[in-house]
């Protein structure tokens, strides 16, 4: 029997994802700064690995920690 | 016939985090011109670059814990981008960078353009370790640990993931500079589409 698909969690998506926009990414990331997958975010592949490169880039600035406690 | 995509012009957006103590004993506007300057020798035409944010560092970075954030714009050849990278790792106020290649810059960017700011106007506080504050404000709610438990069901299909992964220790700490250099390096250099 296959799982129901969970319905995603978060609403108000922008249409672009700024590294800089730190107030914004971190809605997309947990308590340890981990990234929620596509799944709890209900993006598309495309909008998923957008969001993943902006993180990417935010961390790399230290605008974003890698991991938090 | 080859195309050289090294002689091709390319819009850049690019963010420079700059060293506290340098731009306090410089000045912000030396510090910038420095920036600039470095971009313009190997060939760039610099038409934003404007100070985004004094902020604190979400990890420190050789011992710094702070740092001023300025954001540019210009246009210029691959090849160029590499040449100033490399200057400016060796060289002068920045120590950290990143460049994405974009298709077109922003009419609200441009407006920015190279504006005027007075050494004053720059305040750079002390560089004192912060604790880290980040998602502090984020409780972690029994609504998190569903989705945490959603995830490594969906990712390991077991039913103790979620537990297993509460117990786990956290990610590894950030790489070295020179490692995550060369990581964000790469996708900045290769074209954006």
């Amino acid at each position: 029997m296959m799982n129901e698909p969970t319905p995603p969690v978060l609403t108000n998506i922008p249409s672009q994802f700024d590294y800089k926009d730190t107030v914004e990414l971190q809605r997309y990331l947990n308590s340890q700064g981990r990234l929620y997958s596509a799944k709890r975010t209900g993006l598309k592949t495309r909008r998923q690995r957008e969001l993943k490169r902006a993180v990417k880039y935010a961390r790399f600035l230290a605008l974003l920690p890698y991991t938090a406690r | 016939m080859a195309i050289n995509m090294n002689e091709h012009l390319h819009t850049y957006q690019a963010m420079f985090l700059l060293d506290n103590g340098e731009v306090r004993e410089q000045g912000f506007n030396a510090a910038r011109e420095w920036v600039k300057s470095t971009l313009e020798k190997h060939g760039a035409t610099v038409q934003v670059l404007r100070l985004w944010a004094e902020r604190p560092l979400a990890y420190p970075i050789q011992g710094r814990n702070r740092a001023t954030y300025v954001h540019g714009w210009f246009t210029a050849t691959q090849g160029t981008i590499s040449a100033a990278k490399r200057e400016m790792y060796l060289l002068g106020p920045v120590f950290r960078l990143l460049v994405l290649r974009e298709d077109e810059i922003p009419a609200e960017e441009l407006a920015f353009g190279i504006e005027e700011v007075r050494d004053a106007d720059v305040e750079i506080p002390e560089d004192v370790a912060e604790v880290d504050s980040f998602f502090a404000e984020q409780p972690v709610d029994a609504d998190e640990a569903e989705g945490t438990a959603a995830d490594g069901e969906a990712k390991a299909g077991e039913s103790s993931k979620a537990t297993a992964d509460a117990a786990a220790p956290a990610e590894t700490a950030p790489a070295a500079d020179a490692t995550t250099t060369t990581e964000a390096s790469a996708p900045a250099a290769t074209p954006k589409d």
